[in-house]
């Protein structure tokens, strides 16, 4: 909570009905509001929780983009991407009742007049829709053009709240390309808004399953006692996609999937298998232990990340089937590009619990299936009775799937009905989609609703942001290194990437879960 | 795989001994492309006649949102005959990923005569191992009610619009909660139907310039449909157990509570033709918040005016009074109650 924000008073007729966190009052500004995240995600997120019911009347939507264009304008455009995009489609009526609260603002993001239109625009929005002079800023437009709407926003007098409200800003990724640019978007950021009231969102912690580790690993006796490296082998991230750069190869080609990839989704994931029990579910007690796993990650020499860190690069292949061309020649990749677009990884967090317990993690484009999960690999039971080295048994494997599939596995031994001895590997298996029937909320809806009610759990702390960038800095320098820097391989778009991925683990007698 | 469940039969006529195997028969059939899931034993029993097909029709709609074992009790006490009859079948529904059939079993008996009396026995055989049991039980509770029975049920679900003697009733859900050592959670299907209407008030009162509103409310006045004058008690009632309104007075259509400060405050309940709860109108000082349910309709149509201003419009979910909607609502839903249960000793206070 902001501590500008005035606290608010319990509402007794809430007790006991209140199933998501209750949003504030509010205008929520959207810089780019003619983009694809407005379109896809933003709008169809808000008004899904309208649709439930658990936004405030008392809210304002306004949209801010170069384009002139009028409020019915913006608001029928709206309209078709939120009957496209949103999870339930749009019933006239509900649109309408939401559509009333959307507004379309004007302005260049470099025009200070625009920012002192905006100002007196939100201020007659303060007044009709009573929202109670709270205003939430979604940085939804280039990353490039962050600078320039943050100080403006300041200039105007934006980065506070009119007559005692709250002023927040969500920022979208990528936060900065390097420590060195994180630090000055951070910087940047902070002369405007506090740290409490800046929301970096990374979408993937917005997802259930995500949160659901949490819950795996605290709401449960039988795991945590044997989360560490006493009883744990191993542990493996893996991010696959089928889908090469997709129309981004604008971004991407300055990204690649160190930083698209690494450097938030996996390391977040990373934080929460890997953390401490927070001593509450606070946001600083949750992102205090995060980041205290970032800090213990083994910082990764120039010979370290030769041997530890595989990069590679897509060429013709085929996926389900179809013929699919190599990254380079992809629509605006450099023909010579080196931008890699898998990376494997053998990474170490040296602190007391995970001492020993070596964490692989691969992320690429165009592999042969899509699916994030994480795995936990249990040391083997003793050499002795049903293990001995003639016939060693398979590691028992606990599986947190995040995408697609959303569920969890635990891999275990049984025996073989039969007169014979044999045993086999057995899988537990938990699916979110066929125990639990309802669709879980888009990320989006559940990431908006946080920000609009002061919850930063769910957002990246800016010592995280740092502490990670600092981390995938040490790879990346080795990677752009002018002497000898470590190769780029290639692997055939289709396949699990290079197979110096596979060696990687080879190396460890260990080789990457099927998936 | 016996499909008969999709055109509300009870399924396949199976000897009570040997339900068991011949369910494992049943998912053996059902080869890979169905999956059996199951979060929770769902035992509904009911006198009524017709109800077998009617619960397993309801089972069939509850089965989609929220798997489970359904055992689905007929029992017939005052039956000439003793007999007992079991069906199984299974409600299978496609999976959001469109893939697998997900299914989930129901177990169908019908009890007559002294076999009515074969409930927990027949509850206690089948229950899918470690999870737990929601009983629903339709229609009012019988003294004495069996206490083996309530020390295996978790959450026990009834719906109190139809209950003569509210508070009669209650004492025998406390005997069971008793037996049960407090262990089970009480849910009313008349306090799920309120859920909807509950949120839109509440959300009313959330903003800080409206928060005073809440200790001005000095007038209700609640519209409820025929046969729901228990459900718009029982929303009276909420607000009073929220807001530490003692009640002074329940005579006529009317009832009076004072506020903690003294001042007086007066709910007026009037039957009216439409939705169950077709209109609610909270008066305080020159602010009034109405909640309108306009009849068919599954929008709350929620508005606040403070004098001659306007100060708020919105739609909101309206809910359902359908049982399988209250069901899964409830089901969904889940938690401890506390606040029901507060209502509920008010609502008795009333009586």
């Amino acid at each position: 909570m902001s501590q500008s924000e005035p606290q608010r008073q319990p509402n007794p007729l809430r007790e006991g009905i209140a199933t998501r966190n209750i949003p504030d009052a509010c205008t929520v500004v959207i810089f780019g509001a003619t983009g694809d995240l407005t379109h896809r995600k933003l709008i169809p997120a808000l008004y899904n929780i309208a649709a439930d019911g658990e936004l405030p009347p008392e809210l304002a939507v306004v949209g801010f983009a170069r384009r002139p264009k009028s409020d019915d304008e913006f608001r029928a455009e709206l309209q078709e991407a939120a009957g496209k995009y949103s999870r339930r489609g749009i019933r006239d009526e509900l649109w309408r009742s939401f559509a009333s609260s959307v507004f379309y603002h004007q302005g260049e993001f470099a025009d200070a007049d625009g920012y002192k239109r905006l100002g007196e625009r939100l201020k007659q929005l303060d007044e009709m829709r009573r929202t109670g002079g709270n205003r939430l800023f979604y940085l939804a437009a280039a990353p490039d053009q962050f600078e320039t709407i943050l100080q403006h926003l300041k200039a105007a007098g934006l980065n506070k709240g009119n007559n005692g409200g709250w002023a927040r800003v969500i920022v979208e990724k990528p936060f900065g390309t390097d420590l060195a640019s994180a630090r000055k978007l951070n910087r940047i950021v902070e002369k405007a808004f506090p740290e409490q009231d800046t929301y970096r969102i990374d979408h993937f912690l917005g997802k259930e399953t995500a949160q659901n580790i949490l819950v795996l690993r605290f709401a449960n006796a039988i795991f945590e006692p044997l989360w560490d490296t006493r009883y744990l082998d191993h542990v493996q991230i893996t991010a696959a996609e089928t889908l090469g750069v997709e129309g981004r190869a604008g971004y991407y080609e300055g990204a690649g999937a160190l930083r698209d990839m690494v450097q938030n989704h996996l390391l977040q994931l990373l934080c929460l298998v890997a953390m401490e029990p927070p001593t509450d579910l606070s946001a600083d007690s949750i992102r205090d232990e995060k980041v205290k796993v970032v800090r213990s990650l083994r910082r990764l020499s120039r010979e370290d990340v030769d041997v530890d860190v595989v990069r590679g690069q897509y060429s013709e292949g085929a996926i389900a089937g179809k013929p699919v061309p190599g990254y380079r020649r992809e629509a605006n990749v450099k023909p010579d590009s080196q931008t890699e677009t898998f990376v494997a990884a053998r990474l170490h967090i040296d602190n007391w619990r995970w001492a020993d317990v070596p964490i692989y993690m691969r992320v690429g484009k165009r592999l042969p299936k899509s699916g994030t999960e994480i795995s936990i690999h249990f040391k083997k039971a003793p050499p002795v009775l049903f293990n001995k080295e003639s016939d060693a048994l398979d590691h028992n494997v606990l599986v947190i799937r995040i995408q697609p599939d959303e569920g969890i596995s635990l891999r275990m031994q049984a025996k073989v009905p039969g007169t014979s001895f044999r045993i086999e590997p057995v899988k537990m298996d938990f699916h979110y989609g066929t125990s639990f029937g309802k669709a879980s909320p888009e990320a989006y809806e559940r990431l908006l609703l946080d920000a609009m009610s002061g919850d930063a759990t769910l957002f990246a702390r800016r010592d995280e942001v740092e502490q990670a960038w600092a981390f995938v800095d040490a790879i990346e320098e080795a990677w752009k290194s002018d002497k000898e820097a470590p190769a780029l391989f290639e692997y055939p778009a289709g396949s699990w990437g290079p197979d110096e991925a596979d060696d990687l683990l080879a190396r460890d007698g260990r080789s990457w879960r099927r998936l | 795989m016996n499909t008969a469940a999709k055109t509300f039969t009870a399924g396949m006529p199976v000897e009570v001994a040997k339900i068991e195997g011949e369910l494992k028969k049943l998912w053996d059939q059902g080869g890979e492309v169905m999956t059996r899931a199951s979060l929770i034993n769902l035992a509904v029993y009911s006198e009524a006649p017709g109800s077998l097909l009617r619960n397993t029709q309801v089972i069939s709609e509850i089965t989609e949102d929220h798997a489970c074992r359904a055992i689905v009790i007929s029992a017939e006490p005052d039956a000439a005959e003793d007999r007992v009859e079991a069906w199984i079948s299974a409600h299978c529904h496609v999976s959001r990923a469109g893939k697998k059939q997900i299914c989930s079993e129901q177990l169908s008996f019908s009890l007559r005569g002294s076999f009515a009396k074969l409930l927990p026995n027949i509850v206690f055989s089948h229950l899918d191992s470690d999870l737990p049991l929601y009983l629903w039980w339709q229609g009012e509770f019988q003294d004495p009610m069996d206490p083996q029975l309530w020390s295996w049920v978790d959450r026990l679900v009834y719906d109190s619009r139809d209950w003569r003697d509210c508070d009669a009733q209650m004492r025998l859900v406390e005997t069971a909660q008793n037996e049960a050592k407090q262990r089970i959670v009480l849910c009313d299907l008349n306090w799920t139907r309120l859920v909807q209407l509950r949120l839109a008030i509440a959300q009313f009162f959330d903003p800080p310039a409206t928060h005073q509103c809440i200790t001005d409310i000095s007038r209700l006045e609640i519209d409820y449909a025929p046969g729901f004058r228990s459900t718009a008690v029982l929303l009276a009632a909420w607000f009073a157990a929220q807001l530490q309104w003692q009640l002074v007075d329940t005579r006529f259509a009317q009832l009076r509570f004072a506020k903690p400060s003294g001042e007086a405050v007066e709910a007026a309940l009037t039957e009216r033709d439409g939705e169950v709860i077709s209109r609610c109108v909270l008066f305080s000082g020159r602010t009034e918040l109405r909640v309108s349910h306009a009849p068919d309709a599954d929008l709350l149509d929620v508005s606040a005016h403070s004098g001659s201003q306007q100060r708020m419009h919105q739609l909101m979910p309206a809910g359902s009074d359908e049982p399988v909607r209250l069901m899964s609502e409830e089901l969904m839903r889940g938690g401890p109650h506390h606040v029901y249960l507060r209502a509920l000793n008010l609502v008795r206070k009333f009586a």
